[in-house]
């Protein structure tokens, strides 16, 4: 029994370390894919400490963890004290009070707390960022006070009452007594108090992912968005830093601890326990410095006051990043105007954008939804118009671009890139013969091997254009038809998706699947064996994603200047050159690459396009409808 | 006779209704070495908590030096105390334990030094000054406790059962020390024990506690020689408690016969307990004996036997240096000086009968004590 | 004045804990009981609940199985590492809890390119010509995900129990003539059960309310409770449904851990190890 036991114990541990093993491998991987080791490099670990903005993110996630560490522990340990000393019954509800952050699932605390901040932040005062870092901090003090309570309570349990009386017989008032006496004794549970709120504050997603807007991002909220998007191989070696930081700092707890253990019953020369306690004390005073520098200079001095913070929500894999010697357009913007730091977040349909946005408690100065969202938005008073003397680049937006169906008097939008729907495919492993219009994506063939859209209006309308309905149809049987058709592809679907579609289309995890041309070209040219299919015959739809200033924009100017940038024809030639998406501006193909100008997939002929239909903006009560029907669709 | 230091006045305490104590009236003079002595449970520890300023007494009056102290803190108070666990800081050393007062009052460095380095000498624990405190030992703890307290100089030291951690023999030795400490710094030390043993040995005065209230108050001879209820009798030593009643003085009657006993001023048949302490009784060949019984258990105790004799159903403790085996019949005698009559009183009844004696649950509810408060 | 201070000392933060744990979860039933559109009064979202009914048992379903395999595989482990010297013990508890400080999402991500039909062990049980398998996208990949993800939550409370057994106990039980099977069932299972409770309760309480394991290792006929919860905040911009999900989910689990207290837990502080 012994045996098996051993040997059960030493799998369990391989179990646990396996996927952190494969993920520091990933860190020293030349390729992309987690899954596929192509050759060694440590370029990652440049790549890392290159990249501003995940380093903010780090920044970010101990700040807050740092802070909540520190004010829980305080706030915590003065009230486990006092909850120590009250009469039993009251201590009973007090500590089913603690309790309800521990017991309560993340998910529920996050939402409620996201709710309250909204609430009382947008409803009762009337603030239009209500989820600021501020509020994250609350949330994470929030959560934090139980650990340290309930650490520190068992430790005062445990303490002789008699030697805070001791003290007091001695001479000492209570609150000397407190700290020369009561902190002495309990100060092994403050400390593993404040290590568990530290880890778990630095390692919380969930809460955080509820409960920050857009300003103020942590590191595991943006790291599940980029787990979304083909993972940048940085992450990985930022994984691989931190493991080996955590590891080195328990195994300096551990032989610290082993070592005081072992010296308890050893007896020490004076000098010895002289020298050392005065070093501990330094030891532990030079590391609280640190900590409040550290901290102090993360808040107060990290971002300059004069600096104005312009909010970017776009979607995912929609700005030259830099990559593959592409022009990095943000930072670019930001050496421009230096007075303008550009705090860039990202969704992946226009329905997270509309829910984001609506639920309130956030800023943003500039969003790029598309086409029928713009008219949505429109009509809900949620778009501010623009000053169009602040954009003279304007000028360079072709005619055609101009007075849209859903923008006719060109007020509220600038067009920033347009585009079709198609069906990408895997030339390996699908026969192109199957691939003759949408259908394709019912095909049992590939069951399993099929992807489809994660947001209602897409999905819907490829199911209106294979079942010859009007793909803005207000009619609620048609609509219901559409809800059938799509739950009858389910058995065949892998998943349904946004981001994810890069990871899993680039490494053939999936073959084919219906997306944005302009994305579907970048897949094309991370995987030679991708092709894309227009289905002309059954009507395909035809975007415009236009950049626009919502209400709760705070730096209107700096977003026109922001917009305006990216009407410059070199700016948005660089951009579109890797985003693939096809550009309003025709000034701008002088900057493109001439491939790309004349690619069919990006620019279609006009006998093509001709179609090609938009969505259009529908009914405030449809739009709930078929929201409903999805989430029908999906959950069923 | 010395002045008076310490006076508690109609003294009540309660918690959540229940009272803990009831009408306590006591004075404690100076230099002089008093004892609490009660079963668990008494009030002997909350009346020491109150002196020490520890607890506030529901209503009645603490005086110190004349001067109602009821709402002082312990911090102003010149009274220390040593606790029942010691109550040492662990994560001093001896040295800093000791001059942990002295730094607290912010004394000069070499005073500190000089005074720890005496009590140091007091309590014979020169060259521990930088052992940690988990590397003593019970009685070098004890000692510790004792300096830590002492080294401020209090008016009144406030020991709670400071020796009860301790086994027999350190146990003994301590006593000792503390008696002689007491008499070389002639400080008012106020002592609470469990163990009668302890209190008459080392006391000037016993106050013997019960229910929160004092039952009997006197020196160390006095409360064994004349306990003034069944309950100060039977705490204080052994006793065999009978009901007997008064006939006139001189006179009493139990067990169908009457004795001479050396007590008076009680009514003519005022029913009364007599107590009789198992050392003082006699044994005698049958015919000689006053009563006849059978003996019916033997305990070796090493300086003497402990039997159990039954007279007529009635079960009597007998310490007897001499051997009877069970099932033999003795007679005993029993003189009048070793006869002590009390009023009957709320214990009557309750105490004295050794009908279901043992040795071993002696022992068990001493330790029972240790747990006290 | 003791008494006093008690209540200085622990009123502010009795306040916090009302304002940011209390008052939140009536917010959130002010929204589950109020119409999305309009904002008035309305058990419409209550009604919506219906259709999610089936969600919700799969979600218990898939926790309470990922729970028992977890206390399958954690049990022995704990006791493996309870019964080690002083300074193993303390290595082992320090690798049982150092994933647990590391990344989740990337953890899970992980599993990901170790299952998916490209992935890592695929390629290597085609190398070994076994061929490939569906592994990832079914359920059991999701009950891996949370066993995975919340072991060291079941191995931590258990290991802390099981240590605190006093080995003359077990001496007893040999010398009343247990043999070890027997000592075990008979003695340290029964003492063990606080760990037992305490250990499903973390592990339940956070698998059965996660949305990321099911979105990254699940199908599309895997969805949990907290994929709709997720969805209709993040997605479908419906709050109100959103909360009323919460809701239930909270009674669930409140529910579960109150049951799981009166089986022996002590009430303070019955959920951390």
């Amino acid at each position: 029994m012994k045996k098996t036991n051993r040997i059960l114990t030493i799998l369990i541990f391989i179990f646990l370390y396996i996927p952190m093993a494969v993920l520091i491998v990933a860190s020293f991987n030349t390729g992309k894919d987690i899954a596929n080791f192509e050759g060694f490099t440590l370029h990652r670990y440049v790549e890392l400490f290159q990249d501003a903005h995940l380093l903010q993110l780090l920044r970010n996630s101990l700040v807050v963890s740092i802070i909540s560490t520190v004010v829980a522990t305080t706030f915590g340990t003065v009230a486990a004290v006092g909850i120590h000393n009250l009469k039993p019954r009251m201590r009973k509800v007090v500590m089913s009070l603690t309790n309800i952050p521990m017991t309560n699932p993340d998910i529920v605390t996050g939402v409620s707390l996201s709710l309250l901040f909204v609430f009382v932040g947008t409803r009762m005062l009337g603030q239009r960022d209500a989820l600021t870092f501020w509020t994250l901090l609350i949330a994470h003090i929030t959560f934090n006070l139980p650990y340290v309570i309930l650490n520190v309570m068992p430790k005062l349990q445990q303490m002789d009452n008699s030697l805070t009386d001791a003290a007091m017989d001695l001479g000492c008032t209570p609150l000397q007594a407190f700290f020369k006496v009561t902190l002495h004794e309990i100060m092994p549970g403050i400390v593993s108090g404040a290590i568990m709120a530290f880890t778990m504050s630095l390692d919380d997603f969930v809460i955080s992912y509820f409960v920050s807007g857009l300003d103020f991002v942590t590191l595991p909220v943006e790291i599940y968005s980029y787990t979304k998007k083909p993972i940048q191989p940085k992450v990985y070696a930022m994984f691989t830093l931190l493991f080996l930081l955590i590891f080195v700092l328990m195994v300096a707890m551990n032989l610290l601890q082993i070592r005081a253990d072992r010296n308890k019953t050893v007896r020490r020369s004076k000098v010895e326990t002289k020298a050392m306690r005065t070093f501990r004390r330094v030891a532990a005073g030079a590391l609280a410095c640190v900590l409040l520098v550290i901290s102090g200079y993360l808040i107060f001095f990290a971002k300059p006051q004069e600096q104005i913070t312009l909010n970017v929500y776009n979607w995912g894999q929609y700005i030259a990043d830099g990559s593959d010697d592409s022009m990095e357009v943000i930072r670019e913007f930001e050496t421009r105007y230096p007075h303008i730091k550009v705090n860039y977040s990202t969704y992946d349909s226009n329905e997270i954008m509309y829910s984001k946005l609506s639920n309130g408690g956030i800023t943003v100065d500039v969003i790029i939804p598309s086409d029928y969202m713009i008219a949505r938005l429109i009509s809900e008073d949620m778009l501010l118009p623009l000053d169009f003397d602040n954009i003279p680049n304007y000028q360079y937006i072709d005619e055609s671009f101009r007075n849209t169906s859903y923008d006719p008097e060109n007020r509220y939008s600038v067009p920033y890139t347009w585009g079709t729907v198609g069906i990408l495919y895997n030339t390996k492993y699908v026969d192109e013969a199957d691939v003759t219009g949408w259908e394709v994506l019912w095909n049992e063939k590939y069951a399993g091997k099929i992807l489809m859209f994660g947001n209602s209006r897409d999905a819907f309308g490829i199911a209106q254009y294979l079942l010859g309905y009007d793909v803005n149809t207000t009619d609620k049987a048609e609509l219901q038809a559409c809800a059938d058709k799509l739950l009858a592809q389910k058995p065949v679907l892998q998943q349904y998706v946004m981001d994810e579609i890069f990871a899993t289309m680039q490494n053939e995890e999936a073959w084919i699947a219906p997306y944005y041309a302009g994305d579907c070209l970048t897949m094309m040219g991370e995987n030679e064996n991708l092709a894309f299919y227009l289905p002309e015959s059954q009507g395909f739809n035809l975007f415009i994603d236009a950049m626009c200033i919502p209400t709760c924009a705070k730096e209107k100017e700096a977003a026109e200047l922001f917009i305006n940038f990216l009407c410059d024809p070199e700016i948005a030639g660089a951009n579109m050159d890797w985003i693939c998406y096809s550009t309003p501006l025709s000034a701008a193909k002088d900057y493109m690459d001439p491939e790309t100008v004349f690619d069919p997939v990006s620019y279609p002929s006009d006998e093509i396009l001709a179609h090609g239909s938009s969505y259009a903006y529908l009914p405030e009560d449809i739009s709930r409808y078929v929201e409903g029907l999805f989430m029908e669709v999906r959950n069923g | 006779m010395s002045k008076e230091l310490i006076r508690l006045q109609n003294l009540v305490m309660e918690f959540d209704g229940e009272r803990i104590l009831d009408d306590i009236n006591l004075y404690f003079n100076d230099h002089e070495f008093l004892t609490l002595l009660g079963p668990s449970g008494c009030g002997k520890s909350t009346t020491l908590r109150i002196i020490g300023g520890f607890l506030t007494p529901t209503s009645g009056k603490v005086l110190f030096d004349g001067k109602v102290i009821n709402d002082v803190p312990p911090y102003k108070r010149q009274v220390n105390t040593v606790f029942q666990r010691y109550a040492l800081f662990p994560h001093l050393d001896v040295y800093d334990n000791i001059a942990f007062g002295l730094k607290v009052a912010k004394l000069p460095k070499d005073e500190i030094d000089r005074r720890v380095t005496e009590m140091l000498e007091i309590v014979s624990l020169k060259g521990y000054e930088n052992r940690r405190i988990d590397n003593l030992s019970g009685g070098q703890q004890q000692r510790v406790a004792i300096a830590r307290a002492l080294v401020n100089q209090p008016k009144v030291l406030l020991l709670d059962e400071p020796l009860a951690a301790l086994d027999l023999r350190l146990r003994k030795d301590m006593q000792n020390e503390l008696k002689r400490i007491q008499q070389a710094t002639g400080i008012t030390f106020i002592y609470v024990t469990h163990d009668q043993e302890e209190a008459l040995s080392m006391s000037d005065t016993v106050v013997v506690m019960d229910k929160g209230r004092i039952q009997q108050i006197g020196r160390p001879e006095d409360i064994y020689n004349e306990p003034k209820n069944a309950f100060v009798a039977d705490f204080i030593g052994e006793s065999n408690i009978l009901d007997g009643v008064m006939l006139a003085d001189y006179k009493v009657r139990f067990f169908g016969r009457t004795f001479v006993c050396v007590d008076k001023g009680f009514a003519p048949n005022e029913p009364v307990d007599v107590v009789i302490r198992p050392e003082d009784i006699d044994i005698v060949p049958q015919s000689e004996g006053h009563l006849v019984g059978t003996v019916t258990s033997v305990t070796f105790k090493g300086l003497n036997y402990d039997i159990i004799v039954d007279f007529r159903g009635f079960k009597w403790l007998i310490q007897t240096t001499d051997f009877h085996a069970v099932g033999s019949t003795i007679g005993i005698r029993l003189n009048p000086e070793d006869i002590h009559i009390m009023h009957k009183s709320e214990y009557s009844g309750m105490f004295g009968d050794y009908s279901s004696y043992s040795a071993e649950y002696d022992e068990l509810t001493e330790d029972a004590g240790d747990e006290e408060e | 004045m003791k008494k006093n201070n008690a209540i200085l000392l622990s009123t502010p933060y009795i306040l916090w804990m009302l304002a940011f744990t209390l008052i939140p979860l009536g917010v959130v039933a002010y929204y589950a009981l109020t119409d999305p559109a309009t904002g008035v009064f309305s058990l419409g979202n209550l009604r919506d609940l219906n259709m999610y009914w089936g969600v919700l048992w799969e979600s218990i379903l898939y926790s309470l199985i990922s729970a028992f395999i977890c206390l399958l595989l954690g049990y022995p482990v704990a006791y493996f590492i309870a019964h080690q010297g002083a300074v193993a013990q303390k290595i082992l508890y320090m690798l049982v809890m150092l994933p647990m400080c590391m990344s989740f999402l990337l953890r899970t991500l992980a599993w990901v390119g170790l299952l998916q039909d490209t992935g890592i062990i695929n390629d290597f049980l085609e190398m070994i010509g076994i061929g490939r398998m569906q592994l990832i996208r079914t359920p059991g990949a999701v009950v891996l995900g949370m066993v995975y993800n919340y072991l060291p939550y079941m191995i931590l409370p258990l290991y802390s129990t099981i240590v605190k057994i006093n080995p003359r106990l077990i001496e007893a039980a040999e010398d009343l003539g247990c043999n070890t099977v027997q000592v075990f069932r008979r003695v340290t299972l029964p003492l063990s059960v606080p760990g037992i409770l305490s250990g499903i309760t973390m592990v339940f309480v956070p698998a059965v309310s996660t949305f990321y394991i099911s979105q990254k290792l699940g199908g599309t006929d895997t969805v949990l409770i907290g994929d709709v919860i997720e969805r209709q905040f993040k997605q479908g911009n419906n709050p109100n449904l959103g909360a009323a999900l919460s809701l239930v989910l909270m009674i669930l689990v409140f529910v579960c851990t109150g049951i799981m207290n009166r089986f022996g837990a002590d009430e303070e502080g019955g959920v951390i190890a």
